[in-house]
């Protein structure tokens, strides 16, 4: 009997598999039909062709979401065999659960309207259509990455996510920085999938198989324990750390960047970032087993949101706050897995969904009007640009974590968690929620208030880059890109209420094999605390940023040796790049074995061979074409063979 | 009939096109083109009318000569094991022929040398006869030095030279160890060899196993034997590299597996350690070499040396998983690098230069070289839905419940593969475009979009239906790998 009838009396959705596959399968064609006929479809065609195949997912997506309410939350799983090679079974494979439909609900919604909004923002690109075909493709992985029920499915996926994310960061390809940017990503998410690849090794190898409700079940039959578990836990874990841009992998996310700012809010804020903490909530149960790899989750979350908070207080792009703001938030979600808080984290993973896309979406916006993202170009736009205006900043007061918007309720759940288990977690986190507020009504204060300051005039070598109008006479952007931002902006005020009566959370945590460990109630201690700890952030930045009643650059001063190492990154880059990837690895080690290679290894084959050719003109010396000798040496040598071959098989 | 069909027909052309008057020296390319898809179809019928089962099947035998109590036989066979080799290796024939349709010095000889190199290696996948087996693997020096020297650039004296040298210096081992089997089996029956039990022999058991290695692991290339290879892609042309890296080098890792394991199982046994050091070594090497190259053909080159390296990974693990794992990376390794040369050579007829510092931007003057060579990138990065990644996975699976060291070893290639990549793509084709190559046109000819959309086609079938090869693999491995635990 499988082990989920324990927990919960629900039934199996009985969705018809066809559906979930038709999920994964019509952004494919969508692709395959760009891709394909390139310049032979109209380039508006193509964004219609794709922003009709994710619309059609996004149905779906809601026609499995009711059905799994439907069946209380329970857990549909359909296989099928890929192939089958010795010992291993490799199986393709959908499940559908609360968990499962909650992120198909989000990739879905997000990339639709992302994909709406795009027809704006990349209007005039020479790669519109590689754009679209591109954003199908990454659809498709997202996809099945959220539905594979095996965990080497999910790998699959979990790499074509990489690579789409890789080919968007590098969309403007052309510009060498945005070339860096995509390879970045694809290399250090890859390291971290090393950590993945190995848990693979580790489970298939041990266990015989990769089926996610298998590996649950040996979990909780204590079959799977011990280090073997703690290790696969790690492996997971690394994979996560890499693709949700956890400390000391998160260096990638801010460079990406580069890409086109839709493709920032979907996928490297709402979606595909997220996938890390999907992946570890849907091994939960083995975080849950073991202690040690629970505890390495909540520290590396803590330490994830604290960086990414503090160095987002001194970027002075705008679109950098938000991706700094993205590892930090994406930290929370860690924590909150590290403390058991599985139902916490997957809400936080949906509210924040929301609010980051739309800060995203509204910081493409602003660039659309001003053809830059610094901020201390911008200024005094909440006249020229109010739909933006508010949609940030009502996103914003989300992010910070203000009642009644979505932001407060997941991330007060956070908090409480983390205060039940361990007070020091607690700290890191509650004060990283006042840098939040800091730093997001720092942008705020300098990009929609104060003067305007001009933006950025179009440079002539780059046509690639958005930009409509003039940027000294800023306006609102079009419908196109405005009606996203208001559709977002429900979400990222009213997500939240799903926390009343636990709704949200007994619908994930039914997806799980066991009820979970504890239930955190609603405290008002936390929740009235976290308010003014936001609210205090939010002051804070009024006073340094609007009313300047201390300047920043006193600030600065004061503080100025921490200020130089936000400002510094930390050094993560320096170290990786300058001192690792080119002093010790290029330019030391790679060159080493590569001397090696020509001056030892290749040099005794060359060696070998003139040794031969000296011994040759030695040899020559016998080969006088007298017939004789030759004869004599034939005769010898044969006689010789004889006796050496009757010697050694005697008859 | 088929195979010996299959075998000589391209040398049949060969013989066709030297005996063309000079005058008709333009046909010789669409003869050999002939003859290549010729055998591809024949070589596809048989694929599809193979039943799946341990045995060899469509086997001729003749009796050929009779010497000294050894009856050396005409015999030819192919089982799951060669079949995808040799369906490989004439799909690559067909590539290899169509990227030299540019070729104009001395088209006859040329043709006609590719055209045996082809018959060659078949005959190399399909002779049941230990010493046929040899005297294919010999032949095969003879076109790859003339396609060298004559078609090739650079040192190509040197490298020509220096390849068949590295050969035979390999075969010298192989054939003592041939001998060796043969004498005490008293055949050279690969099928008889791979049930026989040796007695004592003239050398031990072990150094023969070691002497057929040697031979085997020159072509695969090992480190540290490889050192023949990058000088050869270099300066060999366009199709001589697609030939080498897409078959040539899977002719050792065959050898291998048909007959160190097969025939020496109880050596292989002994040996497997060595396969996992040599194999994890060759991944991490090679890959910290191809890091420093600056020509596009050697850094594929020294890559092909890192990816080769886990076919001996792959058979280190002794068991179906594995060396299922090593036969399809030779298979994806072959589509892979054969891509990989195919586009670098379209890119180099048009730039005429292959140093990666003065390429760059091509993505705009070149975009669907470039996206050849971004898609075959990612494929030999390993890219899921792709051949590559099946291989690679399967490797891991199967070496890993036998030497879990060298696994974690070797997965660090993962990232070490996707880095000179990702770097070389962002150095050749990405960045600001070069006004220099401005006046290029991009892929423009039905002759070389066939292979690149062909080979593409492949990678993704093999990439999304593995299946098709592996239960045509699994029984015949599952044959091996009973002989290995009696």
């Amino acid at each position: 009997m499988p082990v989920y009838f324990l927990v919960t009396e629900a039934g199996v959705p009985s969705i018809s598999e066809g559906i979930l596959w038709a999920i994964l399968g019509i952004p494919v064609f969508a692709f395959l039909i760009i891709f394909g006929l390139r310049q032979r479809i109209p380039e508006l065609t193509s964004g219609y062709i794709s922003i009709g195949a994710i619309a059609a997912t996004l149905v779906l997506s809601i026609v499995v979401l009711f059905n799994v309410i439907g069946a209380d939350g329970g857990i549909a799983i359909h296989t099928h065999n890929w192939l089958s090679i010795g010992d291993f079974d490799f199986n393709l494979g959908v499940r559908v659960d609360g968990l499962t439909a909650i992120m198909l609900i989000v990739v879905t919604s997000v990339a639709t309207l992302v994909q709406i909004y795009s027809q704006g923002y990349m209007h005039g690109d020479p790669g519109y259509r590689r754009y679209y075909a591109y954003m199908s493709l990454f659809a498709t992985s997202m996809l099945g990455l959220v539905l594979a029920d095996n965990l080497l499915m999910l790998f699959v996926f979990w790499e074509l996510v990489g690579l789409s994310s890789y080919l968007l960061i590098g969309f403007w390809f052309h510009k060498p920085s945005a070339a860096a940017a995509a390879k970045k990503a694809f290399i250090v998410t890859r390291i971290g999938d090393l950590g993945l690849l190995a848990a693979l090794l580790l489970i298939g190898t041990r266990a015989s198989t990769f089926q996610i409700d298998a590996i649950h079940e040996l979990v909780l039959a204590g079959t799977l324990a011990g280090t073997t578990l703690t290790l696969f836990g790690l492996g997971i874990f690394a994979g996560a750390v890499g693709k949700s841009a956890q400390f000391p992998l998160h260096v990638w996310l801010p460079d990406a960047m580069e890409g086109p700012t839709p493709v920032s809010a979907l996928i490297h804020a709402a979606t595909m970032v997220a996938a890390g903490v999907y992946l570890v909530a849907r091994f939960f149960p083995i975080f849950e087993a073991s202690p040690d790899a629970r505890e390495v989750v909540a520290w590396v979350g803590a330490i994830t949101v604290a960086i990414g908070a503090l160095i987002a207080l001194v970027q002075t792009d705008l679109k950098r706050v938000l991706a700094y703001s993205t590892i930090s938030q994406l930290g929370y979600m860690m924590l909150a897995l590290g403390v058991f808080g599985y139902g916490a984290a997957v809400f936080h993973l949906f509210t924040h969904a929301f609010f980051k896309a739309l800060l995203f979406l509204g910081s493409g916006s602003v660039n659309h009007a001003t053809n830059t993202f610094d901020m201390g170009k911008m200024g005094g736009l909440r006249h020229t640009m109010p739909i933006t205006f508010i949609t940030f900043l009502i996103g914003s007061l989300s992010l910070a974590g203000i009642f009644p918007l979505a932001g407060f309720f997941s991330k007060d759940e956070i908090l409480a968690e983390a205060w039940i288990e361990n007070r020091t977690l607690y700290g890191i986190a509650a004060i990283a929620a006042f840098l939040t507020a800091l730093y997001m009504f720092r942008a705020i204060f300098l990009t929609f208030f104060g003067e305007y300051k001009g933006g950025e005039v179009v440079p002539e070598e780059d046509k690639n880059i958005h930009f409509d109008g003039i940027p000294s006479v800023p306006h609102e952007s079009s419908r196109v890109m405005t009606i996203p931002l208001l559709i977002l902006t429900i979400g990222a005020i009213g997500a939240g209420w799903l926390a009343f009566g636990r709704t949200f959370h007994e619908f994930v945590e039914a997806a799980l094999p066991e009820p979970p460990h504890h239930v955190v109630p609603f405290s008002y201690g936390i929740a009235i605390s976290s308010s003014v700890i936001a609210l205090s952030g939010i002051a804070t930045a009024w006073v340094i940023y609007q009313k300047k009643l201390i300047p920043a650059s006193e600030i600065y001063k004061t503080a100025f040796p921490f200020a130089r190492l936000f400002e510094h990154k930390f050094g993560f880059d320096w170290l990786y790049e300058k001192i690792f990837v080119t002093r010790v690895f290029q330019q030391s080690w790679n060159r080493l074995i590569e001397q090696f290679d020509t001056r030892v290894v290749d040099a005794v084959v060359n060696a070998s061979g003139t040794i031969v050719l000296v011994f040759a003109q030695g040899v020559r010396v016998v080969q006088n074409g007298q017939v004789q000798l030759y004869g004599v040496v034939l005769g010898v040598g044969l006689i010789a063979i004889v006796i050496i071959v009757f010697i050694a098989n005697p008859l | 009939m088929e195979l010996t069909a299959l075998v000589f027909l391209p040398a049949a052309a060969a013989v066709l096109i030297l005996l063309l008057p000079q005058r008709y020296a333009k046909i010789s390319k669409w003869i050999a083109l002939a003859a290549a898809i010729a055998a591809l179809v024949l070589s596809v019928v048989l694929f599809f009318s193979f039943e799946h089962g341990a045995g060899y099947q469509f086997v001729e035998r003749y009796s050929w000569i009779q010497i000294a109590g050894f009856d050396i036989q005409y015999a030819l066979g192919v089982d799951g094991l060669s079949l995808p080799l040799v369906v490989l290796t004439t799909f690559l024939t067909v590539a290899a022929v169509l990227v030299s349709f540019r070729i104009n010095l001395r088209e006859r000889a040329y043709f006609a040398s590719l055209l045996v190199l082809a018959t060659s290696v078949l005959g190399v996948f399909t002779a049941l006869d230990f010493l046929m087996f040899f005297l294919f693997w010999e032949l095969e020096l003879f076109p790859m030095f003339l396609l060298i020297t004559i078609w090739g650039s650079g040192r190509r004296d040197y490298s020509a030279t220096k390849f068949v040298l590295y050969t035979l210096a390999g075969s010298a081992f192989m054939l003592v160890g041939i001998l060796t089997l043969a004498s005490s089996a008293g055949t050279f029956d690969l099928e008889i060899l791979a049930s026989s039990v040796f007695g004592s022999t003239m050398i031990p058991l072990s150094v023969v196993f070691a002497f057929l290695f040697v031979g085997f692991a020159v072509k695969l290339p090992i480190v540290p034997l490889h050192t023949w290879l990058p000088d050869a892609h270099s300066d060999a042309p366009t199709a001589v590299s697609v030939m080498l890296a897409g078959v040539l080098l899977k002719m050792g890792g065959y050898g291998i597996i048909r007959t160190c394991i097969t025939i020496l199982p109880d050596q292989a046994k002994d040996f497997d350690i060595v396969f996992a050091t040599i194999g994890a070594l060759s991944v991490l090497y090679g890959a910290f070499v191809t890091f420093r190259q600056t020509d596009v053909k050697r850094l594929i080159a020294y890559s092909s040396v890192s990816h080769m390296g886990l076919v001996l990974l792959g058979l280190s693990g002794l068991g179906v998983t594995g060396l299922a794992g090593a036969t399809y990376q030779m298979l994806a390794h072959g589509l892979i690098t054969g891509m990989l040369f195919v586009v670098i050579g379209l890119m180099y007829d048009r730039t005429h230069t292959r140093e990666i510092s003065q390429l760059g931007g091509l993505a705009r003057q070149m975009p669907l070289l470039a996206t050849g060579l971004v898609f075959a990138g990612f494929a030999s990065v390993g890219l899921p839905s792709l051949a590559g990644f099946i291989a690679e996975i399967t490797i891991f699976l199967g070496a890993f419940q036998a030497f879990e060291w060298a696994v974690i070893l070797a997965i660090f290639g993962a990232v070490l593969s996707a880095g000179y990549i990702l770097w070389t793509l962002q150095r050749v084709v990405f960045g600001p475009p070069k006004s220099e190559w401005d006046s290029l046109t991009d892929q423009n000819q039905w002759w070389e979009h066939v292979p690149v959309l062909g080979l593409a086609a492949l990678i993704v079938l093999l990439g999304v239906y593995p299946a098709i090869i592996t239960d045509m693999l699994n029984p015949t491995l599952e044959f091996v790998v009973a002989r290995l635990s009696i």
